[in-house]
């Protein structure tokens, strides 16, 4: 008996990730705030700090698994045309494909000093 | 007293309109005795009404943008003039009367009903106590229709979620000690509308006559399913 299907999934998905991102961001809020980079260079040597890039490499997927559940229900919320829903769902799909991988690239660029 | 309601025969009219009427107003008055003054007034009004005692649950209407039931909201609780139109989401009869054939469609879908697998005694089956008191709070229903119809998801997907209604009454039957369906109850409600449309909004919450909570229940079925699907 699986239950493992789009509705349950999808929900702990969207639950569990939020867990993940409100501590991350408050981390990064507090760290922003108390003791802010001052330039490129501080940033850089922040986000490359070990646990700081874990971190953060961490937080590109899970933000985007949160994001994903939360578009496709504003989807299936509002979007009822098929067409337009895959087409609309393939279109978010690949921006956040793309800026994952364009988040990774520059969390893990600026590890290699670049 | 200045009240506002909303008139619509699709026989005759292109589109629906306001129309005002002045009402006589009494001590302890309730929404649906100005009604009823209305159709003295004008007999080609129509609303449903019934027991008049918040026990029918006929006469759900959406009185200053809230949904209530006529006969228990007292007139002296509402902004006049008093904005009365139909139940929001659901088609147009005539007036406030509306279509709720989807609304009793997906009560039926969640078998509200006991499942026995075992056969049936000669008497009652026994329940203790404490396992009767899990369905205080559930079984109060009376399907007047204010919660789903008050509910986002409900309107943009009323074919395909069950709404607050029914899927209260999903949990008042998976929560019953004597029901043996747990299983394929909580099957039936996976995928993504069935149940999971549902995103704590709680309009249901706050509008129920009855002062129940749907949201809670929906969060029982999920919890049930965690419990039985990880």
């Amino acid at each position: 008996m699986s239950r493992q299907a789009s509705g349950l999934m999808a929900w702990l998905i969207q639950r569990a990730t939020a867990v993940y991102l409100a501590f991350f961001l408050v981390y990064v809020l507090i760290h922003f705030t108390l003791n802010a980079p001052a330039d490129h260079a501080a940033l850089s040597a922040w986000a490359t700090r070990p646990w700081v890039a874990l971190g953060l490499m961490l937080f590109v997927p899970v933000l985007l698994a949160h994001a994903w559940v939360g578009i496709r229900d504003v989807l299936i919320d509002y979007v009822h045309a098929l067409g337009a829903r895959i087409g609309l769902m393939l279109l978010f799909g690949f921006v956040f494909i793309a800026s994952g991988l364009w988040a990774l690239k520059a969390i893990i660029t600026a590890g290699l000093g670049g | 007293m200045r009240i506002s309601v909303y008139r619509f025969n699709p026989d005759t009219d292109t589109k629906p309109r306001m129309q005002d009427y002045e009402v006589k107003t009494f001590q302890g008055m309730m929404l649906r005795d100005a009604l009823l003054e209305v159709k003295k007034q004008d007999e080609s009004f129509s609303f449903r009404h019934s027991c008049g005692e918040g026990v029918c649950g006929s006469d759900g209407v959406n009185a200053n943008g809230t949904n209530v039931l006529a006969c228990i909201t007292p007139i002296s609780e509402l902004k006049t003039p008093i904005q009365v139109r139909p139940l929001p989401g659901r088609p147009v009869i005539r007036d406030l009367v509306v279509d709720m054939t989807q609304f009793y469609e997906q009560y039926r879908a969640v078998k509200p009903y006991l499942v026995r697998k075992d056969p049936l005694p000669e008497q009652e089956i026994p329940q203790s106590p404490a396992d009767r008191d899990k369905l205080d709070g559930l079984y109060e229903c009376i399907l007047c229709g204010c919660c789903s119809t008050a509910c986002p998801s409900f309107w943009w997907n009323p074919d395909k979620f069950h709404g607050p209604a029914a899927l209260l009454q999903s949990w008042r039957f998976l929560a019953d000690s004597r029901d043996q369906a747990t299983e394929e109850r909580l099957d039936a409600l996976e995928g993504p509308y069935k149940l999971f449309r549902c995103h704590s909004i709680m309009n249901c919450v706050e509008v129920c006559p009855k002062g129940l909570n749907p949201t809670r229940a929906i969060g029982h079925i999920k919890e049930l399913m965690l419990d039985k699907g990880l």
